[in-house]
Formats: C-alpha cells, structure tokens, sequence
C-alpha cells in the first residue's frame, strides 16, 4: 500500500530526475498526440456522418444503362408506390453543374417543397425559411462551401447559371445550409425540382432516382427482391451502402496517416529501446544502494512502477487533452487536410466534440503495457542480484 | 555475548568455472556486543567480502553467519532487506549516495519503509545528521559536497535506523587527514553509545585507537593473526 512517506520520496526522484524522463515523456505525448487527434477527428467525422444520413431515406433506385446510371422513368413512381410497406415516395433530380471558368463544379440537386415531407425538412434544416418566398422565384439554398466560393467570385446575391441550350438563368441566393451539414452538403445547391431540370438541361417529368422509406426493416430484403423482379435494368442503394461509402472513405483517409504514425511509433519504440538500456546502465546504481540501505526487491519494483504509471499518465493525459484543443478548438489544422482536403470545393467541416472513451482506453493499454514492460523487467532483474554486485 | 558468529565461512566468485576464485577461505570469527574490531590486510585480502557477507549484501558460499542469533547466511530476499534495514548500518568506501538527492533526502531514504509518520523521520533524520556534524548541509545536493562532508552524509544514513551494528568499509580511503581523525571521532561517539564497529581497512591510523578491542589481519582470505 502506498503511504505519505514512500509517495513523498516519489515525488521527490520525479522532480529531482526529471531531465531523465523528459524525453521519454516528449516522444510519448506525441505519439498519444497523433494518434487522439486522428481518433478525434475520425469519430467527429463519423457522427456528424451519422447525424446528416439519418434524415436519407431508405432506399435510393435508379435506372441502368448500360451498367451506368441513368435517368429514371417517372411512371416508376406509380409502380413503386403500389407496393405495400412504403412510404415517403419521392422523386429527385440532380446532377453536377460545372462551372467551367474556374472549374468547379456544383451538386445541384432540385427537391419536390410541394411535398409535405420534403417541405418540413427543409424548415427544420433552415430556421425561419420563407417557403413561399423560396418557390415563387428562382431562388436556391445553398451549402457553405458552394456561398463561399460565389462570393469570393462577387456573385454576392444571384449567381447565372448557364443552360445546356445555351441560355442564362439568373438565380438568387436565398440561404446557405448550416455548417453542421458541410461533410455531405458543402457543394450542394438546393433549388427547386423544375428549376433543377432546367439548370440540368433535363426533360419535363424527367427524375434522376427515387427514394422512399420501408418502416419494417424486416421487409427490406423482400422490397429489393420485388423490385429486381419488377424492373430489369433497376439498382437500388440501401441507406447503409451510402453510410459505408462515406465511412470507407474516411477510414482509407486516415489510412494515409498510418505512415506518419508508423515513424512515429518506430521513435516510441527506440525510446522504450533507450529505457531499457538505462535501466540497465545508470539506474543499476540507484537500486543496488537502495537494496543496500535495506529496500526489499518488491519496495525497488513498487517504486519504478508507480514512478513510470505517473510517467505514463502525465504523458497520456497531455496527448490527450493537446489532441482534444488541436481537433475541436484549432480545428485541425494540416490533419484535416489529409482527411478533408482533396475536395471540389474549400470545407470548413466544423468538426463536433466526440471522445471515444472505448478507443482511448485501448491506446493507453497499447501504449501503458510496453512501456511499464520495458522499465519493470530491467528493474527487476537489477534487484534480484545482490545489492554489492550492482552497486560496483 | 556474541553479537556476530561466523562460523566455517568461505566464499568463491564464479564457483565451478575456470576463472573461479577463493576470496575468503574457511573464516571463524566471533565478535561481542558493543566491540569495535578491525579488519585489516592489503586490497584483495578478503575483508570488504567478509563485510558484505555480514551486511547480507552478499551470500557465502559455505559456511554460517550468525547475527543477534539471527542466521543471515541463508536468509530469503525480504527478510534479508529488513535485517538490513534494521540491524546493520553499512559505511562503504565510495559512499554510495544517490547523487541527485539531497543530504537529508538520502538520509530519508532508508527510512521510507519503515513505517514510520513522516514527523518522525524528519526527526530521526535530523538527529543523525547531527550526530554525524553534517546538519549544516542537509539541503545541500550531494555532487556540491567535499569527499569529508558525503563520507558524513553516508554516516548519517547509516545510524538513522538506530541500528546495532556499524559496518565500514576502507572509511578514510578517500579522506584527507583532518577528514579521517573527525571520522575516527565520530567512531568513538559511535563506541560509547554500545554500537558494535567493524571496520575494513588498512589504513595504519586505526590500529592504534582506544576503543579498539580487535584486530583482524587477514591475509589471501584467510585469517593470520588476531590482535585483543
């Protein structure tokens, strides 16, 4: 058991020796450092991933051609909507606009608001929107990245959208979609489905896909079969298939950062390496005259372990909390690249506070085990010998 | 009474190979409560091994050591720590302090287990560094010291558990004169409060002290001569 005495002689070889551990504690707060940070922004991203989709709906289908994409019929909506267990039928129409001067290019996706469903999400997503304002000119929402982008081109209001006929549509900008939506909607321009069809040069009645809702997960597998019996050249995208390819993407991002952890854990392991050998050399000493003013071998092993658990503490809690502000206060700066960067268009992700405490608590093990590995086995068999024979 | 009774001891490093080496050859020694011997002979008589084989820093590899009807020959680790830590105070010739601590930190630590409120530590500390005239450097690191003042370091490290028995190892090697006839000093004060002194040396200087009640000679790990 610990008493004042022995946490006070503790205390005293930590101060007193700290140049001995100050490297050790460096390398390790940056190799808990890197791998929080990525954990941080890889579960921020993850949930606000999550949140965003849980609004999608169900099911996605689409027409084929070819083994591609295509425009899908609109009297599939009749067929599909006679099938039983379905709800929030909806068609949509999107499609990129590429703005050519620089470019870049838009996800433009237009949006039945005369649909209840539709129309309420909208309000919920932006405060205080102006529906009828909104449908009764040409007006489109659009996402941060997108505004961002149209400013710093001095399209402050309207920005003129160039037809497939060659014809110029002037649009206004009404509002801009809330940053928590900037991992999926940051090229996003919402517009009306007519207005949609136009920008798109696409056909009156003609959708891109449909989507819709089946309440009873257990019927999900009968409605895909129903489906693939009912059309041919149809493919249908689960709700899940688009969370996976989201998170697939974000865990093969922060797969590019394996590396730069690799070489630092390489370092990790030369200092556990160095602990070792020093345990050996200059500690020898230390424990050999320890064991002769009468300290058991289980009193010299008590006093290394907790000695280095407060090491690794010190050094886990510092990563930490360093990881915690560098992710969720300074948003990341050069990480976010790696996981962010790549995109069409500048994302200010805002990256939520998300601490995976599970995950957390396996890096101190991965990180806690050799390390208290590496100092105690030395240790140990420094004290087993006898005390004269250390000392020399 | 006996205080310490070594009994047929004998002791070879690395037994059973072909650099094998007798140190100490069939010793018998008894020394009495509250006596102060010498152990005296050349560098590599023996008698530094005979000093640790008392302190139980080292084993024998035959033979019996008796310590206050203790036998510490063949005592396992822990109890071994604890005979160490309460009847044997050790003085050895370079000192051995632990350098990054300060005087009464170094003191201190062979108290830390010994259970004690730290009020009576602090008080048993100051008490020995008094005894060993180092009080005035107690906050003092331990590399701004002279080889006197760590010499007086280590004393007060040795009596800070009261213990019964003194051992010293070659304690004015590394003193100059002045240092070693205060050391011998502090002996005396040691002699009169009943400690039982062993000191290894062949510095000429002890053999003709006062308090001396034996001399030792030891010669090739054997014993030559014994002086009352």
């Amino acid at each position: 058991m610990l008493n004042s005495t022995f946490l006070h002689f503790l205390t005293l070889l930590l101060f007193k020796q700290k140049s001995k551990h100050i490297g050790t504690v460096l390398v390790s707060v940056m190799v808990i450092f890197l791998l929080s940070s990525v954990l941080f922004i890889s579960s921020s991203l993850q949930s606000s991933l999550m949140k965003t989709l849980q609004g999608e709906a169900d099911f996605t289908v689409t027409k084929l051609k070819a083994g591609e994409t295509t425009q899908t019929p609109n009297e599939w909506m009749d067929k599909i909507e006679q099938m039983n267990g379905i709800s929030a039928l909806s068609p949509r129409v999107y499609g990129r606009y590429f703005y050519a001067p620089k470019e870049k290019s838009f996800l433009v996706v237009g949006v039945d608001f005369f649909e209840e469903q539709n129309a309420k999400t909208i309000q919920k997503l932006i405060d205080g929107l102006d529906l009828k304002a909104f449908l009764s000119t040409d007006s489109m929402i659009v996402g941060a990245g997108v505004k961002q982008f149209l400013e710093a081109h001095y399209f402050k209001n309207y920005f003129t959208f160039k037809t497939s006929q060659g014809i110029f549509k002037k649009v206004k900008i009404l509002r801009t979609l809330p940053s928590q939506s900037n991992l999926i909607a940051n090229d996003m321009v919402l517009m009306p489905m007519e207005l949609a069809r136009e920008v798109l040069g696409m056909a009156e009645e003609e959708i891109t896909d449909i989507t819709f809702n089946v309440p009873n997960d257990a019927e999900w597998s009968t409605i895909i079969a129903k489906l693939h019996l009912m059309f041919n050249d149809v493919r249908v995208v689960e709700k899940k298939e688009i969370q996976k390819a989201y998170e697939n993407l974000y865990n093969y991002k922060g797969g590019l950062f394996l590396i730069l952890y690799l070489i630092t854990l390489l370092t990790f392991v030369l200092i556990l390496y160095q602990r070792y050998t020093m345990v050996y050399s200059s500690e020898r000493k230390e424990i050999g005259i320890l064991r002769a003013i009468g300290w058991s071998i289980q009193d010299i092993l008590k006093l290394k372990f907790y000695e280095n658990i407060i090491i690794v503490m010190v050094s886990f809690i510092l990563g930490v909390v360093l990881a915690y502000g560098y992710v969720f206060i300074l948003d990341a700066p050069l990480l976010r690249q790696i996981f962010l960067g790549g995109a069409n268009l500048e994302n200010h992700v805002v990256f939520t506070p998300v601490v995976p405490f599970g995950l957390l608590g396996s890096i101190f093990l991965f990180y806690a085990l050799p390390f208290l590995v590496a100092v105690l086995i030395p240790a140990w068999k420094i004290a087993v010998i006898p005390p004269k024979e250390a000392m020399l | 009474m006996s205080m310490i009774c070594i009994e047929n001891v004998s002791k070879t490093y690395n037994a059973g190979t072909a650099q094998a080496f007798d140190v100490l050859k069939d010793i018998n020694i008894e020394i009495e409560d509250a006596k102060t011997v010498i152990l005296s002979g050349i560098s590599g008589s023996g008698k530094s091994t005979l000093l640790s084989l008392i302190a139980a820093l080292d084993k024998p590899s035959s033979g019996k050591i008796q310590v206050a009807d203790e036998l510490i020959s063949k005592l396992p680790d822990r109890h071994a720590s604890a005979y160490r830590a309460k009847t044997i105070g050790v003085i050895f010739q370079h000192f051995n302090l632990l350098e990054s601590l300060s005087v009464e930190e170094n003191v201190m630590a062979a108290l830390i287990h010994s259970g004690l409120p730290m009020a009576e530590i602090k008080e048993k500390v100051a008490k020995s560094m008094q005894l060993a005239s180092i009080s005035h450097k107690a906050t003092q690191d331990i590399n701004s010291l002279s080889g006197g003042e760590k010499q007086r370091c280590a004393i007060a490290r040795a009596l800070v558990h009261e213990p019964k028995i003194i051992l010293c190892d070659e304690p004015t090697a590394n003193l100059d004169k002045a240092n070693a006839l205060k050391f011998i000093e502090i002996l005396k004060t040691l002699h009169q409060m009943g400690k039982t002194i062993i000191i290894a040396t062949h510095d000429p200087l002890f053999e003709s002290l006062d308090f001396v009640d034996k001399i030792i000679h030891l010669e090739d790990g054997m014993i030559r001569e014994k002086t009352e």
